[in-house]
């Protein structure tokens, strides 16, 4: 079941590389924040209820429910529906991820270690490669905001691989996750919307020498 | 004594927060600058003492301690002055945030642990953002952005280190990730996973201590932020990254990577000059020259550290003295800007003609910024230079110093500019040389004064405690 949801996980960093509406973008964000929630329950059996609590908190109601609300906010508000349209075509992108995923197994077999699941690993990693991928090929600040978002899934991922027995280093994840989530997204993203005519990353230029 | 300091600056945040006078928002921060000296005091009478279990009164904490509270004391004194000169406008969201940048500073350098140093340097991203926006502009949006953006991203790759630490750790029964934890079981652990966890914290936290390759986020921070902030943000948190990276390059020392590390400190230290170097010859903004300066200062740090022997020395010699020239430096380019309105270089002229004392500050400024005697600077880099000549490092030493030349080049000709020629791209703004006084440099003058004493007399303490922190 678990490894199950793992890969379950990594073909929504597919769909990620093809998608070209934001609300996609949103959909997927929660249905990865339901994903971990169940990987989290399943993988940390061992730990106490307060941070079980802590943690499903984090996944089902902050990853899953809060972050694509504000997505969806951040949508309407902004009336930004599409990637930009020079952005590198999905296709591309698709091939791109392939190699990533590629290169993170070796990687993960590289780093083979008797107290990681070289599965999570993999999955950590590829998620880690899709949102910095998001970042580079997209020209719209809200993509830049969504391949963020993948790579702090990416660190909580990988903070369940080898924190089953460190609940406070997973709770670090947490506060990062609240603390960036809701300042960039909730705030920060809207400012620049309302400045500005449009999200592109070309607004965001002008401080040179 | 952490727990009575956090308390106090916790309330005294909520004060300024709930009350929303001028007046009382000067008396608290009165009484938060009796409780940063008390603070600072207590932790060097009580060496070696942990308090909170998470935090320890060691040689390194207590000297960064002490040069953090010495320029916040200045920077409150002449953040109540730029208030008084550009109006009230976020006042108090300003004060609120200050005091948590430098309780959070204060508290990570103190932090024994190295989760807890993770924490606090995100509060310090969290507070160093609501400062970095107060003008509110599209640049000071933009800078916003971008430093909430990298530094997110840099603290979720100190994280990534973090748990490649941990993995290391694991089998050991250890309580916690201290430093202390990680330095005993450093020596067997797979260097593969130190190296990884080294990279991740030192990319993560180079966002921190303006060096490269995260350092655009701060040269774009500095140069949008109001003055007193952008000398907080270049010293103090900019030495809160490297008391960062140091500590787990410390608790590293013993393992296989120790030569790698040092490798990754020469290379990311040339990388930064190199980047400084060329930036400077182009720099046009006064903030952001003095930004790419901290760059080149903290590359020279980075060399000095990966070289070893006195270079250690050397390292923390010249970051206490960059923290008191850089701000002393940023200070003035506040009160410049209040008197000629201009930000570009070539729009600044005749300084030492309109404003003498400040005109004099920034003349020494730059003399000791340059490192030329009698800065305490050069001690520094002379420390470095004759240990990259004894360690026959001949290509380090031929780069870095030709690199120097062009920094040198690049910052003595853009001041000289400022100070004794006529504006290249004069602006119609009229000058007004009556709105600083010439008291308000004093502290400046002061700075300085320290600066070129070290060049000449390292007291006792000092000197001991530098060599507590490196022995």
């Amino acid at each position: 079941m678990l490894n199950f949801l793992i890969i379950l996980f990594a073909i929504t960093l597919f769909y990620f590389s093809i998608a070209e509406r934001f609300r996609t973008y949103a959909k997927l964000i929660a249905f990865q924040g339901v994903i971990l929630f169940g990987i989290s329950f399943l993988e940390l059996k061992e730990v106490n209820l307060v941070n079980f609590i802590f943690i499903a908190t984090e996944t089902l109601l902050f990853k899953a429910i809060i972050v694509p609300i504000l997505l969806y906010r951040i949508i309407n508000q902004n009336r930004v529906y599409r990637v930009h349209p020079k952005a590198v075509p999905g296709f591309y992108i698709l091939i791109i991820s392939m190699i990533a995923l590629i290169v993170s197994i070796l990687l993960s077999n590289f780093l083979n270690s008797e107290f990681v699941d070289s599965i999570y690993l993999s999955v950590a990693l590829f998620t880690l490669f899709t949102g910095v991928i998001l970042i580079i090929t997209h020209r719209l600040i809200f993509s830049h905001m969504v391949g963020f978002l993948l790579m702090e899934n990416a660190v909580f991922l990988f903070s369940m691989a080898v924190g089953n027995e460190m609940p406070m280093l997973i709770n670090l994840g947490i506060l990062l996750d609240i603390f960036a989530s809701v300042l960039i997204i909730g705030v920060l993203m809207n400012r620049i919307g309302s400045r500005f005519s449009d999200l592109e990353v070309n607004n965001l230029t002008r401080l040179k020498h | 004594m952490v727990l009575f300091y956090f308390i106090s600056a916790l309330l005294l945040i909520i004060g300024i927060l709930a009350w929303r006078r001028p007046g009382i928002t000067h008396a608290l921060l009165m009484a938060f600058g009796a409780v940063q000296v008390g603070f600072t005091v207590y932790a060097a009478l009580h060496v070696g003492m942990t308090d909170l279990h998470y935090f320890t009164y060691d040689s390194l904490g207590i000297l960064f301690l002490g040069v953090l509270t010495l320029i916040s004391l200045a920077v409150i004194f002449h953040g109540l002055i730029y208030f008084h000169h550009e109006g009230l406008d976020r006042y108090y969201f300003y004060h609120a945030a200050l005091i948590g940048l430098i309780v959070s500073i204060s508290l990570a350098y103190l932090a024994n642990d190295v989760t807890v140093v993770w924490i606090l340097v995100e509060a310090t991203t969290l507070t160093a953002s609501v400062l970095i926006y107060h003008e509110k502009t599209a640049h000071a949006l933009e800078a916003t952005w971008k430093y909430l953006f990298l530094c997110s991203a840099g603290i979720a790759f100190a994280y990534m280190g973090i748990l490649f630490l941990s993995l290391t750790t694991k089998g050991y029964n250890l309580d916690g990730l201290s430093f202390a934890n990680v330095s005993q079981v450093a020596a067997n652990a797979n260097p593969l996973y130190l190296k990884i966890a080294f990279l991740f914290v030192f990319i993560g936290y180079s966002t921190k201590m303006e060096l490269f390759p995260m350092h655009t986020v701060a040269i774009d921070a500095n140069s949008v932020a109001p003055a007193p902030i952008g000398a907080l943000l270049s010293t103090g948190l900019a030495n809160l990254g490297f008391v960062s990276i140091f500590r787990v390059y410390q608790s590293l020392e013993g393992s296989a990577i120790r030569e790698w590390m040092n490798h990754i400190f020469v290379l990311a230290g040339v990388l930064s000059v190199l980047v400084a170097a060329g930036y400077m010859l182009k720099a046009r903004h006064h903030k952001r020259m003095l930004a790419y300066s901290s760059l080149e200062v903290m590359g020279m740090v980075a060399i000095a550290i990966g070289i070893g022997g006195k270079g250690h020395y050397a390292a923390i010699l010249l970051l206490v003295v960059h923290a008191l020239v850089k701000s002393t430096l940023f200070f003035q380019f506040g009160q410049l800007y209040r008197i000629l309105r201009v930000l570009k270089i070539t729009e600044s002229g005749n300084y030492m003609k309109i404003n003498p004392s400040g005109g004099v500050v920034l003349l020494l400024g730059v003399i000791a910024i340059l490192a030329i005697p009698p800065s305490g600077l050069f001690i520094g880099e002379y420390l470095i230079f004759t240990e990259l000549v004894n360690t026959h490092q001949w290509w380090i030493l031929a780069i870095t110093m030709m690199l120097l030349c062009f920094v040198l080049y690049a910052m003595a000709t853009r001041f000289m500019h400022i100070l004794f020629s006529d504006p290249s791209e004069p602006t119609l703004k009229t000058t007004e040389p009556g709105t600083v006084k010439p008291w308000e440099t004093l502290l400046q003058y002061t700075f300085l004064l320290l600066s070129f004493v070290l060049c000449f007399y390292q007291p006792e303490w000092l000197g001991e405690l530098i060599v507590g922190i490196i022995k």
